[in-house]
């Protein structure tokens, strides 16, 4: 964001992320098959290669955090999202370019619609009783440290992903929460999220939340590995209708409340 | 009277002497200097000095810092001559410095025009230098003359158009009273060349193109039309053999990148090196690695100049880790290969021919759902620097392990436009590591790896010192032992370490220099 911001400032021209209006190649199919081609190269990765999310928002849903018509699609392609990992996109595409992209997207838009079937309510209960999963994430402020903070991943990650995060959290970690585990010369072992890695050096939070920094030459060992320290035993837990209860509220977390809580 | 003598010499003491092209051709011989992007003709990336060595390098400690106040990354090498360092920095700035201090004596920065169409940031790798001139390509295509000791523009040249997808960043070569460059945008369509400019006036004195038209010479290997839009880019910095007087030169990739649909053949004269005669821009020779490439993989590393003993016999040669994940060793008087041996995962072939074509190996190309092969988009070795020690007669070099997702589309070409087919990806939970490896050419011998956890992003420095400099993605510059591999010195610069580094002499000390993130940072050994 910032980068794109300055360089509007110092090269106005590069900027393609002027205020779009009209999709020029609505409905065009054509256009869209153009935005396809790009989407592969720029957006599968995060998206999935059929749009249909994994890091990034499932696209197929026809509904999006950051507004639903057809400038609103441009303007964050254009410029990123605030507060996600989506990049801004304006210094590598013309304008057409992000035109034939919001094309295809609205192309699949509606194809992969899943339906929140749960009850949101029972599932903020399940979070933080029965799971006690706020003992790791955030959410609004209140929860633990050591997972990613879920404040807004309903509008982040796909209903696909966030089961898929709960029943299997080994199947995708977010960047920077692999497990690090350092045993240092008096052998003694700690393990936590990654906070830092290289090949000198590892910086770690425990599950109490305390930060840890070690130089490789000083410890035993140090190791990193991309897996989660999530418990694996929420497949178990849970029934069906409370997962669904469950994937409700965490659809539901779309963000910080304006004015506070 | 006394007044004056003093304000002649400090000013003419910075910037004074002229490069001239015997003192390139010597630029090995002068240990102090660093005049050229390989720092010698050979592209060796070796210093003769070594004050710094394996005993003292744990007492290097920063000098200066110059902060560039640019939003891009440096990754230019700098020219340090006559108490001035010369550095390049990314969206068309560069910097005049004083060599003992880091303070800015001029700077140089050209606003980039609307349209340049760039596929991997808006960098520069450096100027090359002659006379009293430095030379420098900008992004939109242009080639610089700039005077030294002011900054200021001498002449300014279009290398080719920027609507048709071409850009620059590569460090020119000077080569006798000419200027050679390269060019970028292989991911646009554009039909690659080699261009040689007079040093005093910008005119174009040859061009040599990487991607033969119709009717010549090699233009069989591309299908009806295809070759219009071959790639074939030039993006690093070539060598020089000055008794053969042969320019060497990678080139990249064919275009469309991961489609190879539309371009039925080789594909010549894409992901090889060509040997071109320096006065002409004629080819001699040709040598292509990746016949028909479908992964991106670029022949555009330094391809370094070294005299080696190949199965008793002497030999003048050519070596290049390149991305494909062979190590290629090439007779460099007529193209013929010496040695070929993957210094990486390589999955895509199970060795090369010796007439130099890889044994392919079926199910590793591009599809619509993807297929897994290895190395990565990026090698093996990409265009990080290399160096080479006679010291150890190793050849060193930063790469790249693992593999990556291929895919394939179809796409139709627009000018200007991206034109790649579609892509490579990272494969979730088994990402790309790096490595510095050394590895003795004669043999294609691996001697050691120093592993790191994040794929190379810095080019490579030796030294007689012992040394082997490198820096990382996470912002360390460090010290290697050139034999063992071991890590003797680190330093945390805080911004990612693209360029490679240099060094020389200040008033007899030596220096370590490197541009990490938009800064530049020097180093020398704290006195005990």
């Amino acid at each position: 964001m910032r980068t794109v911001g300055l360089f509007c400032l110092a090269a106005a021209a590069l900027c393609t992320a002027q205020p779009a209006q009209k999709n020029p190649f609505a409905n065009d199919l054509r256009a869209a098959e153009e935005g396809r081609i790009a989407f592969r190269g720029s957006c599968a990765l995060c998206h999935g290669i059929h749009a249909e999310g994994g890091r990034g928002p499932d696209l197929t849903l026809g509904t999006y955090s950051v507004g639903d018509s057809d400038a609103d699609l441009y303007r964050v392609i254009a410029t990123g999202a605030a507060g996600t990992e989506m990049p801004a996109f304006a210094p590598n595409f013309e304008s057409d370019d992000l035109w034939r992209l919001v094309t295809y997207i609205r192309s699949v838009a509606g194809r992969g619609r899943v339906a929140v079937t749960g009850n949101r309510e029972a599932g903020r209960q399940l979070f933080w009783e029965k799971g006690q999963c706020g003992k790791c994430h955030m959410i609004d402020g209140k929860g633990g440290r050591l997972g990613p903070d879920l404040t807004s991943v309903g509008r982040k990650r796909s209903l696909a992903y966030l089961k898929e995060s709960v029943l299997d959290p080994n199947a995708d970690i977010t960047p920077g929460y692999n497990t690090i585990t350092v045993v240092t010369k008096d052998r003694k072992t700690i393990v936590g999220v990654q906070r830092g890695f290289d090949d000198f050096s590892a910086q770690l939070m425990d599950s109490a939340e305390n930060f840890y920094s070690y130089e490789k030459s000083e410890v035993a060992s140090m190791k990193r590995e991309f897996r989660s320290l999530m418990p694996a035993s929420y497949r178990g837990l849970f029934g069906e209708k409370e997962l669904s209860d469950l994937l409700a509220y965490l659809a539901s977390l779309r963000g910080v409340r304006e004015g506070g809580k | 009277m006394k007044r004056w003598t003093v304000i002649l010499v400090t000013v003419g003491a910075l910037g004074a002497a002229e490069i001239t092209q015997e003192k390139l051709r010597q630029a090995q011989s002068d240990p102090a200097t660093w005049l050229m992007y390989g720092k010698n003709y050979l592209g060796w990336r070796y210093s003769e000095l070594r004050q710094i060595n394996t005993n003292t390098v744990k007492q290097l400690t920063p000098q200066w810092i110059f902060q560039s106040g640019t939003l891009g990354k440096l990754e230019s090498t700098p020219l340090v001559y006559e108490r001035m360092m010369y550095v390049t920095g990314p969206t068309n700035h560069a910097y005049g410095l004083d060599l003992a201090t880091g303070r800015q004596m001029w700077h140089y920065a050209k606003p980039l025009p609307p349209g340049v169409s760039i596929c991997c940031g808006q960098v520069n790798r450096g100027f090359a230098a002659l006379g009293s001139k430095l030379f420098k390509v900008n992004l939109e295509s242009t080639l610089v003359a700039l005077d030294a000791k002011t900054g200021n523009l001498l002449w300014e040249t279009e290398i080719d158009d920027i609507k048709k997808g071409y850009s620059a960043t590569a460090a020119p070569l000077i080569v006798k009273n000419l200027v050679v460059v390269g060019i970028a945008g292989a991911e646009y369509g554009v039909r690659g060349f080699i261009d040689a400019y007079d040093a005093d006036t910008g005119k174009r004195a040859w061009r040599f193109w990487t991607v033969p038209g119709r009717g010549e010479p090699g233009g069989d290997t591309w299908g009806a039309d295809a070759w219009k839009r071959g790639g074939g880019s030039t993006w690093v910095t070539g060598t020089y053999d000055a008794e053969l007087n042969l320019i060497y030169w990678g080139t990249g990739n064919p275009g469309p990148d991961w489609n190879g649909d539309v371009r039925p053949g080789d594909n010549l004269y894409t992901c090889s090196i060509v040997a071109l005669d320096a006065d002409t821009g004629k080819l001699k020779w040709h040598f292509q690695m990746t016949p028909h490439d479908l992964h991106d993989w670029d022949a555009i590393s330094d391809p370094v100049l070294a005299d080696l003993t190949v199965r008793g016999q002497k030999v003048k040669a050519v070596i290049q880790a390149n991305r494909n994940g062979f190590f290629y060793a090439l007779d460099r008087t007529n193209g013929k290969l010496l040695v070929a041996k993957p210094y990486t995962k390589v999955t895509w072939a199970d060795g090369i021919r010796p007439d130099g074509r890889p044994n392919l190996i079926a199910g590793q190309d591009p599809t619509e759902e993807g297929t897994k092969s290895c190395p990565s988009v990026g090698g093996g070795h990409n265009w990080q620097a290399s160096a080479y020690s006679p010291q150890t007669s190793w050849y060193y070099f930063p790469t790249t392990e693992g593999c990556h997702t291929y895919y394939k589309t179809e796409q139709e070409f627009r000018e200007g436009l991206l034109y790649t087919g579609s892509t490579g990806t990272p494969i979730p939970l088994d990402p790309t590591t790096g490595a510095v490896q050394a590895l003795d050419p004669a043999t294609g011998e691996t001697k050691w790896k120093f592993e790191m956890v994040s794929p190379p992003t810095s080019g490579l420095l030796a030294t007689a010192g012992g040394l082997i400099f490198s820096g990382n993605r996470e912002g360390y510059l460090m010290a290697l032992d050139a034999r063992s591999g071991k890590p003797l010195w680190k330093f945390r610069t805080g911004g990612v370490v693209i360029a490679p580094p240099i060094t020389y002499l200040l008033d007899g000390k030596q220096f370590v220099a490197v541009a990490t993130g938009d800064a530049l940072i020097t180093f020398a050994l704290s006195v005990p």
